[in-house]
């Protein structure tokens, strides 16, 4: 039987109803080699304090619920594993998100800006089922099929520095999926959108730091889709200034 | 004042971005012919002959292109200052930062303009 890593979670803990700030509280960790960090914080609260709340599901690196900071990291833990981290592991809540409870955080805000940017295709008139698909090429596939991979883990959120700043900023995940449908040879909303980017939640807040693109687990690269959307959004308005009607039919 | 940043931001974006097509490419190519090249004899200087110069600068393109030259990294660095203030814990002081930097630029832009137009 393989040897045991035996490792120091030290993890935060916090209840609403009963402490005034976060706290920490250590846990020493008897780690199988193949564990993931989610598999440690699974063992801390089954054998060790039932009361530790984290969120968890496909343990696959599907769901993107396990997101958290591992030694200040955003990590989805079902997919770091413990052997690649030193003796002391620190596992806080994702950053820039409101804590519920210990390492579970608050997601409707995060939710809304999904919404806000109209995630679904919008025709100017919808095509009857009687005329067939709407087909795409691989190249119109190319286009958005990357910046549909997001699982919405919210790491890019907890990496960013414009989040911590300016909480109403839209934030990488919400751009990209909102320009993973502009680019979208189906769709025919792209002006729609680009208002909602020029608008209070500005994609010209983003100043490029690529630690969304840098933390992302399914390489999603929504530093590009942020950036592409910035320059989509200054030809729309450009063309708003100079064209008749601006520029929309 | 912050409704009308968020109103002016695609035009400084897109100034900044030019900023920065023009900063990091020709103004890198200038200096590396007139700081380095030709001190270092590796340029023949006969292209920076006052006559030749000045004939070039003067026209038309010339002019323009002077007066992009000038203007547009004062943008680029305007607003790269201003996010360094933002992502530095400044969004509360960006209605006073941003103004100011832009104003900077805005008036570096009208100066370099009046420049070109008097050569």
């Amino acid at each position: 039987m393989a040897e045991t890593l035996v490792k120091k979670f030290v993890v935060t803990r916090f209840d609403p109803d009963k402490d005034e700030a976060p706290r920490t509280e250590s846990y020493e960790v008897p780690c199988h080699p193949d564990w993931k960090v989610l598999d440690a914080l699974n063992h801390i609260k089954d054998e060790i304090d039932g009361s530790l709340a984290h969120r968890w599901s496909c343990r696959m690196s599907v769901c993107g619920s396990c997101g958290m900071n591992v030694n200040g990291q955003p990590t989805l833990t079902c997919k770091k594993a413990v052997s690649d981290l030193p003796d002391t592991v620190e596992v806080t809540p994702l950053a820039n998100f409101p804590v519920v409870r210990d390492l579970v955080v608050e997601l409707d805000g995060f939710m809304e800006k999904l919404k806000s940017v109209k995630p679904w295709i919008i025709r100017a008139k919808e095509k009857a089922v009687e005329e067939g698909p709407m087909r795409q090429s691989q190249a119109e596939l190319e286009e958005f099929k990357q910046f549909s991979m997001c699982i919405n883990c919210m790491l890019c959120y907890a990496a960013c520095p414009v989040v911590a700043n300016e909480p109403e900023f839209l934030g990488p995940a919400a751009i990209a999926l909102g320009h993973r449908y502009s680019v979208d040879s189906r769709d025919e909303g792209a002006a729609e959108r680009n208002e909602i980017f020029r608008g209070e939640g500005t994609v010209f807040a983003c100043s490029y730091a690529n630690e969304c693109s840098e933390v992302c687990p399914k390489h999603v690269d929504p530093a590009a889709a942020v950036n592409q959307a910035k320059f989509n959004a200054v030809i729309d308005w450009a063309a708003g200034l100079v064209l008749p009607r601006g520029g929309k039919e | 004042m912050k409704h009308l940043l968020l109103k002016i931001e695609p035009l400084i974006w897109l100034l900044f971005g030019q900023g920065i097509l023009l900063g990091t490419i020709l103004l890198t190519g200038w200096i590396l012919v007139v700081n380095l090249g030709v001190p270092l004899g590796l340029i023949s200087d006969d292209g920076l002959a006052f006559q030749r110069a000045h004939e070039l600068g003067s026209s038309l393109v010339g002019r323009l292109v002077l007066a992009a030259l000038c203007a547009l990294p004062l943008w680029k660095g305007a607003h790269h200052m201003r996010h360094v203030s933002i992502d530095s814990g400044g969004a509360g002081r960006d209605a006073v930062v941003a103004p100011l930097l832009y104003g900077v630029a805005a008036l570096g832009s009208l100066l370099a303009i009046a420049a070109v137009i008097r050569l």
